[in-house]
């Protein structure tokens, strides 16, 4: 083939080729309702859950669910959320900090598309935001703690105040635990978390292991997420102290939790949130918003489940 | 390469046409595409300004990596310094110091960054793509260490700095809304233009040139290699660090990881760019089409709602598609 020949042929390949990858796109329908997801974090199973039940929730009612996921990049969903808001879709539902896509936000007002949360934070800019309660989940475990000691015990707590859901769960456990006069708190540890929070929650555990030397001097650990529980469990088995019956306690019910707990050898109890629940209120409150209903709650909880061996099987199958 | 007879023969000089303006007929075609499927939404003045905003961080980070990418030479840790320049910034307004101390700081930040990947390639010897992906995990590493990991934002990022990026130079009004010229969109195009000068119009855009052609004739011919490339890798960093203040402007926040998707995006849109030079050199107005084909996918495909994985793997194939066409172009040749 001659140069200038093989020049335009691959012009003409170029092009014809940018147009047929996008012959799909002639099939979305325009006219029914819109929903746009924006989200940085769909790779988080938490959030699969949510969106999956939104889809389902969604497409029942008729809607086009467009799922966008910017993977990890919270600029890219900045301008995804001015894209959908120039697209004029009907509803954007965020799962994302919204004080970082704020300028997104305003683009939607801007447009008169009204926003949604999912998981994402309260925001003035969205018409609410659906999660679940942090309060209610460390109120759950620090019941189960007080109820499990009868009222009566040395704890450790690890708790982690500099981020603000977290801190929500110390001082609600603080507090119950607090109101049980026989209750002492022989330790309120904030662990290193750039390692992923199970080490140096280990490493601080041991150090308390060490000071504490005698069987039953600590009676439980209630940790405000999973990991620091976790790390506590791995101290206590190393230390060969799992025979003296210390109540261990997490919150958020990961997988290595969940397996911990089946196990039964000290770590007691965790709190699921009900991700599955979330996505679909979030699809209710659309519904309702979309149908000319004034919702008044910034913030819609759904609640969380405590689970402990009795209904652990249930949630390790899902 | 100039073969043009004396008498212009149609056929040719369409074929020198395509094959110098083919990466822009194909864009203008994506755009033609996007304006017939979505009539009343893709082709209005909000949404192109729309798109020169979101295209501005990646665009002066595409501009000043072309600097280096004129030499032969790569920056891979363009990404990694904007996160640093961008946290560093966050951190000094979190200690209350004036806006632009913390400015200031990211640009040092930015042009020592830049002079150390030069003297790792220029002195020291190590090929770019091992020294520059050497100090991206330096530059990302000192990132999380200041920060401890941990994301800035809220009151720590001064309304004053956060605000830029939401402003502009009032354009007029549509409907009832006014219109801006994005603040962003104007760093973009000021960045342009200065590297299109230093680029195009200068003696040391000339040399830069020189040696990407051949170094070792460049460097007989009296060209100060070593030199010319310090200052090269330079104008990348801080052209990573202003893109990871503007960052930092229009999130409101800063993390130690939020630049890192740029640099290969940077990077695959001056290959975009270079397919439009004869000789296969990158030249920053190529490199501004590279960066708007980008832009303008994301912009439309979202638009289309095709699935964010497809978008993806699209946008991959059209560019793997432009430049291997290109590079076919010249080996026919």
């Amino acid at each position: 083939m001659s140069r200038r020949k093989f020049q335009g042929f691959i012009s003409v390949v170029f092009i014809v080729a940018a147009l047929l990858s996008f012959g799909a796109a002639g099939i979305v329908a325009q006219d029914d309702i819109t929903v746009a997801v924006v989200t940085p974090y769909l790779a988080q199973p938490g959030t699969q859950f949510m969106v999956e039940a939104f889809q389902a929730a969604g497409e029942a009612n008729g809607w086009t669910v467009n799922v966008i996921d910017t993977a990890g990049d919270v600029a890219a969903a900045v301008s995804r959320l001015e894209d959908v808001a120039a697209q004029g879709v009907d509803a954007i539902v965020i799962n994302v900090d919204p004080a970082q896509v704020s300028v997104g936000l305003e683009a939607a007002a801007a447009a008169g598309i009204p926003v949604f949360g999912m998981d994402a934070g309260a925001d003035a800019n969205l018409v609410t935001n659906v999660t679940s309660n942090g309060y209610a989940m460390a109120a759950e475990t620090a019941t189960y703690v007080t109820d499990r000691l009868n009222g009566v015990g040395r704890i450790v707590m690890f708790t982690f105040d500099p981020y603000p859901p977290v801190q929500k769960r110390g001082i609600i456990a603080d507090a119950i635990f607090a109101n049980s006069p026989d209750i002492e708190i022989i330790d309120r540890v904030t662990p290193d978390v750039t390692d992923g929070g199970i080490a140096d929650s280990r490493a601080r555990m041991e150090a308390i292991l060490a000071a504490n030397p005698e069987a039953g001097s600590i009676s439980a650990v209630w940790a405000a997420w999973d990991q620091p529980a976790l790390g506590a469990l791995q101290a206590i088995e190393a230390a060969g102290r799992e025979g003296e019956g210390i109540v261990i306690v997490g919150i958020d019910a990961n997988p290595q939790a969940l397996d911990a707990i089946a196990a039964g050898n000290g770590f007691e109890a965790s709190v699921a949130q009900d991700f599955t629940g979330i996505g679909g209120t979030v699809a209710d409150a659309v519904a309702r918003h979309l149908a000319g209903e004034i919702i008044g709650q910034g913030v819609i909880y759904v609640p969380t489940v405590l689970v402990t061996a009795a209904n652990v099987a249930e949630f390790i199958s899902e | 390469m100039n073969t043009t007879p004396s008498i212009p023969h149609p056929a040719r000089q369409i074929g020198r046409i395509l094959r110098r303006f083919g990466t822009l007929i194909g864009f203008f075609a994506i755009v033609l595409f996007f304006w017939s499927q979505r009539p009343d939404t893709f082709m209005t003045v909000r949404n192109w300004l729309n798109i020169t905003q979101q295209i501005s961080i990646l665009g002066v980070v595409a501009f000043t990596m072309t600097v280096v990418m004129v030499m032969g030479d790569y920056d891979l840790s363009v990404g990694a310094m904007a996160s640093l320049g961008g946290i560093a910034a966050a951190l000094l307004f979190q200690q209350e110091m004036p806006v632009l101390t913390g400015i200031a700081v990211a640009l040092l930040i930015g042009v020592a960054g830049g002079l150390l990947n030069g003297v790792l390639v220029s002195l020291v010897g190590i090929t770019p793509f091992v020294a520059t992906l050497g100090m991206l995990t330096v530059f990302s590493g000192v990132a999380f260490f200041i920060s401890e990991g941990e994301t800035i934002f809220g009151r720590a990022i001064p309304e004053q700095f956060s605000d830029f990026a939401r402003g502009g130079i009032p354009l007029g009004t549509i409907g009832e809304q006014a219109v801006l010229l994005p603040n962003l969109t104007i760093v973009a195009l000021l960045v342009l233009l200065a590297v299109w000068v230093l680029l195009e119009q200068t003696t040391f855009g000339r040399r830069l040139y020189a040696i990407g052609g051949n170094k070792e004739a460049a460097r007989l011919g009296g060209v100060r290699l070593r030199l010319l490339r310090l200052i090269a890798f330079a104008v990348t960093g801080v052209g990573a660090a202003v893109a990871g203040l503007m960052l930092v402007s229009r999130l409101a926040s800063a993390n130690p990881t939020q630049g890192d998707g740029l640099m290969l995006d940077a990077i695959a849109a001056v290959f975009l760019g270079m397919t439009m030079s004869e000789e296969g050199e990158p030249h920053v107005l190529g490199t501004l089409v590279g960066v708007l084909i980008l832009g303008v996918l994301r912009n439309g495909l979202t638009q289309l709602a095709i699935d964010s994985y497809v978008q993806q793997i699209l946008t991959g194939a059209i560019i793997i598609l432009a430049v291997t066409l290109s590079r076919l172009i010249r080996r026919a040749s």
